[in-house]
């Protein structure tokens, strides 16, 4: 599968691209809302787009739509600069988080907009038709289409929205945090269908989203953005597995990260001497550990190689398939581990009292802060 | 405070002030139905007839009274307020439409839109008749005095409208560029069927205020009288009751407006409440 | 693949954003346009006449300020100026005061929003009346056969009829207060109706009666209302004419008849002036009253 990229590391990607961004930058004011970004989406891909709010990830997709301009950089389409193409011809699909479906328009009114109204459509009225009723049916909305958009359910508007960009054959569809509003229950239901829909239609689907669970879920591809800068670009397992610094690691929620720096072949912290397997970038001074690859044992038991640290039990969480565990450091800092109860019965243990923590010296991640991290 | 004493007596002020407010007008629409053509505008009412509302549609002999020279004027006027309602409407919704977007000068502009509707009209109507007269431009109802109606009510639909853009999503919008439909289209086939309700109150304003507006009128219009002219003129000679029955019809032409203006409100309101129903249920 | 100039970049860049950012100024031309032509230019046109030579039957494009001369040597221009200025501020006083009362109770006192709707409805429905209409209904309500006349009569209040209700400043007043009192009622009631009702709780709860409560809390925070209330009633009081020529007899004239009958006479640098008269004190007015409160900030 292509990857994503950072544009000038991978120059092989081009010809499968769809779309390309070269150092495209965005201010309001003295707010600088896109720094700098360059990237690469691949043809028939998924994409997701990972940032917090405020990390500049709906400006991005709404820049690459046409509906804000940028203030330097270029974006190209299909190997065109796109720049002063206004959006109505960019052939890029938007699927916004509220949806913003016509309020007077029927369901089948709504779907077949596009297509009975942009003037590129050399189509009559039978076969709009019949593609409108196609593309109701693949969504899932047979049955619903003289309905009023205000009359149905939000996951049936999320599919109008859906249907409605997808019927006019956009090169790539943006979807800004498309599952934002929908409930828990609905939201893992749709990210099936939408991965579904997308692989039948080879179209390029980027995602944007908050939320890392979805994002790695989603995406062949993930695209971290932080404060407007690119922070990381690569393969869910490679983004989850190795995140590129601590900024990126923090947004992935699933590490710990332990103040501390290097001191020749180990990593100082907790007034200890942690040994690493690599010495990581410089300037590192972070000590990321998965919260799932940790092992607790009784002090002064457990494996006998490898790094440790004593911690006090704080308390326990139970969350369905795993349970969440809080231990306190000597300096106060909170550890968090994770245990799948699919692997092993529960642990127990009991508050207040000391344990050793322990964990393979490969499994340990020596990060920089990350240069996007300013107070 | 002293709430259980100060409401009473506020509520019996206020209907003391409805009244006030009032009064006039009851004493008007009573005293149309005196008796003619000998009544007079005043108290005693000498016999309850409709001899006045006859009066105004000719259907009484003739007498001493001169009948009031108003249908031409209302033809007029109504012609008039139609014009208007249309430019300022328009022009109205286009301004509002260019707000939606922060743009240099926007203060300026702003404030000289709405300068139109507090610069008094014997200012703007004497200043017309002036450029008018120095460029030798002949005065009439439906050209200088139609742009000063346009002056003064434009700056109602624009902050009308500036209103209901407020209130617009403008993502509906960007929903249909997305889909390859140009702005014009999408204005026309998304925009405008959503902020119809609020245009419909712009006209409503447009053509309220212009239909009643005397002070530009009576400078920038040339010999032909508008209707509020027509009244005007009555100002000066001895006035009759029929100018009350008058008043009373064209009262209840308004206010047969506003209750079209209500039903159509009312109806868009209802069909968007019934989605909601068919939704709930 | 970061070969491409950036030069090019930010020129295309900024091509973009300029054809954008034309859309709103093409949209605001015409009505720009039109109200520079016949707002703007007219007000000018006026300052400029009232410069002109003012013959017995015409004007003449010759710069003197004779006309000027004239109106501030004219006691029948002076004292219109000052029946305009003494009008101005004993109706703007009495729509505040006869229309204060009416938005507290609907502001502040009313607490559904429905009745509270209802009321001010109620006091713009006399609106949809034709305006001379309504000037011309006090007729028969002051006259000396009026309607106030014959009640006071029957309650025994007097046993004449009193002349002077008809005819005089006094009718005039009382045409223009009923007139535009609601614009002063409606500003401050929409500011009353803003007052976190807790407030006045927590203000009363430390002892504080409802004199004390008005002049800290209830009155300053109206006070927005009250300029904006005052700023429509000036300038449509300082504009006007017709309720003086329907109410008054020609014993009232202000700035307003002043230029009509200037007009009617052909005496155009005569009307330019005291136009011009007008214009600033209107400006005065409102530049005085915007200084009082900071609208931006309150509204």
């Amino acid at each position: 599968m292509p990857m994503a990229s950072q544009t000038g590391r991978n120059e092989g990607a081009v010809g499968g691209s769809v779309l390309r961004l070269d150092r495209v930058s965005k201010f309001y004011g003295a707010k600088v809302a896109l720094d700098d970004v360059s990237l690469t989406v691949p043809d028939n891909a998924y994409v997701a787009l990972l940032g917090a709010s405020g990390s500049g990830k709906t400006v991005l997709l709404r820049t690459i739509a046409g509906f804000e301009t940028l203030d330097r950089g270029v974006i190209t389409l299909k190997g065109k600069p796109v720049n002063e193409v206004p959006a109505h011809r960019r052939a890029i699909g938007f699927v916004f988080q509220n949806f913003a479906l016509f309020p007077h328009l029927s369901v089948v009114d709504n779907v077949a907009f596009g297509l009975k109204n942009a003037p590129g459509v050399k189509l009559d009225a039978r076969a709009i038709d019949t593609k409108v009723r196609a593309m109701i049916e693949l969504v899932g909305l047979s049955g619903l289409e003289g309905r009023a958009v205000t009359a149905i359910s939000g996951g049936q508007r999320q599919r109008v929205a859906l249907a409605r960009t997808l019927v006019t054959e956009p090169q790539l569809v943006l979807l800004d945090e498309p599952l934002g509003a929908l409930d828990a229950n609905l939201r893992s239901r749709m990210c099936g269908e939408l991965r579904r829909i997308r692989e039948r239609l080879g179209v390029t689907f980027l995602h944007v989203t908050g939320s890392e669970t979805e994002a790695l879920a989603m995406g062949d591809q993930v695209i971290v953005l932080d404060q407007g800068r690119i922070a990381q670009i690569g393969q869910p397992d490679e983004v989850y597995t190795r995140p590129l610094d601590a900024r990126v690691a923090r947004f992935l929620n699933c590490y710990n990260l332990i103040e501390g720096r290097v001191e020749g072949r180990g990593f100082a912290t907790e007034g200890r001497l942690l040994p690493c397997a690599q010495i990581g970038p410089a300037g590192a001074e972070i000590y990321a550990l998965r919260q799932d690859l940790i092992e607790v044992a009784p002090p002064a038991q457990g494996p006998n190689e490898g790094p440790r640290l004593p911690v006090t039990f704080v308390a326990s969480e139970y969350s369905g398939p795993s349970i969440t565990s809080f231990f306190k450091l000597p300096s106060g800092a909170v550890i968090t581990v994770e245990n799948h109860l699919s692997h092993r019965d529960p642990q127990v243990f009991e508050p207040g009292r000391s344990y050793d923590l322990t964990w393979k010296v490969d499994d340990a991640l020596i990060l920089a802060r990350g240069t996007g991290a300013r107070a | 405070m002293h709430a259980p004493v100060l409401k009473p007596i506020l509520a019996v002020y206020t209907a003391l002030f409805l009244l006030f407010l009032y009064g006039p007008l009851l004493v008007l629409a009573i005293l149309s139905f005196q008796s003619g053509p000998e009544g007079g505008p005043q108290f005693p009412i000498v016999e309850w007839s409709t001899y006045w509302y006859r009066d105004l549609f000719g259907l009484n002999p003739p007498s001493r009274i001169a009948p009031l020279p108003i249908s031409d004027g209302l033809v007029r006027s109504l012609a008039l307020a139609l014009m208007t309602t249309v430019v300022s409407t328009v022009l109205g919704v286009m301004s509002a439409q260019a707000f939606r977007q922060k743009f240099t000068g926007s203060g300026f502009v702003f404030y000289l839109i709405v300068l139109g509707m507090m610069v008094p009209g014997v200012l703007v109507g004497l200043g017309t008749a002036l450029l008018a007269n120095s460029f030798g431009i002949d005065r009439h109802w439906w050209g200088t005095a139609f742009v000063l109606h346009v002056v003064y009510t434009f700056p109602f639909a624009f902050l009308v409208m500036l209103a209901i853009f407020n209130r617009f999503d403008p993502t509906i919008e960007e929903a249909a560029w997305s889909l390859g439909v140009p702005p014009g289209r999408t204005f026309r086939k998304v925009t405008f069927p959503l902020i119809f309700p609020g245009v419909l109150s712009a006209m409503l304003f447009c053509f309220t205020l212009s239909y009643d507006e005397f002070a530009r009128t009576l400078f920038a219009s040339g010999r032909d009288l508008t209707l509020p002219l027509a009244i005007y003129g009555t100002f000066a000679v001895e006035i009759h009751p029929n100018i009350f029955a008058f008043g009373v019809l064209t009262t209840l032409f308004s206010l047969a407006l506003l209750g079209i203006y209500a039903i159509l409100m009312s109806l868009s309101v209802r069909r968007a409440q019934r989605v909601l129903v068919q939704e709930e249920a | 693949m970061t070969a491409l100039p950036t030069t090019t970049a930010t020129a295309a860049a900024e091509a973009s954003s300029n054809k954008r950012s034309r859309t709103p100024y093409l949209l605001i031309a015409p009505g720009v346009i039109w109200m520079l032509l016949f707002l703007v230019l007219p007000i000018l046109m006026m300052v400029y006449v009232s410069f002109w030579t003012q013959t017995t039957f015409k004007i003449e494009p010759i710069l003197t300020t004779k006309s000027w001369q004239t109106f501030f040597a004219s006691d029948t221009y002076l004292g219109a100026l000052w029946t305009t200025v003494r009008i101005w501020l004993i109706v703007l006083a009495a729509t505040l005061l006869v229309g204060y009362p009416t938005a507290l109770f609907v502001g502040l006192f009313v607490r559904n929003k429905t009745t509270a709707t209802a009321l001010l409805v109620l006091c713009v429905i006399p609106f949809w009346t034709s305006f001379l209409i309504r000037v011309l209904a006090w007729r028969p309500m002051l006259g000396k056969e009026g309607a106030i006349n014959i009640i006071l009569q029957h309650l025994h209040i007097v046993s004449q009829p009193i002349d002077a209700l008809l005819f005089t400043e006094l009718s005039v007043v009382i045409g223009m207060t009923q007139i535009y009192c609601v614009f002063m009622v409606g500003p401050i009631a929409f500011m009353l109706g803003r007052i976190d009702p807790s407030l006045i709780e927590a203000a009363r709860d430390l002892g504080a009666g409802f004199g004390r409560i008005f002049r800290t809390i209830i009155f300053p925070l109206s006070l927005p209302g009250v300029v904006v209330g005052a700023i429509f009633v000036s300038v449509m009081v300082l504009g006007e004419f017709a309720t003086a020529a329907a109410l008054s007899g020609r014993k009232v004239n202000l700035l307003g008849n002043i230029i009509v009958t200037q007009v009617g006479s052909l005496k155009w640098a005569f009307a330019a002036v005291a136009g011009v008269v007008l214009t600033v004190i209107m400006g005065v007015v409102v530049a005085a009253l915007l200084r009082l409160v900071d609208l931006k900030r309150e509204l």
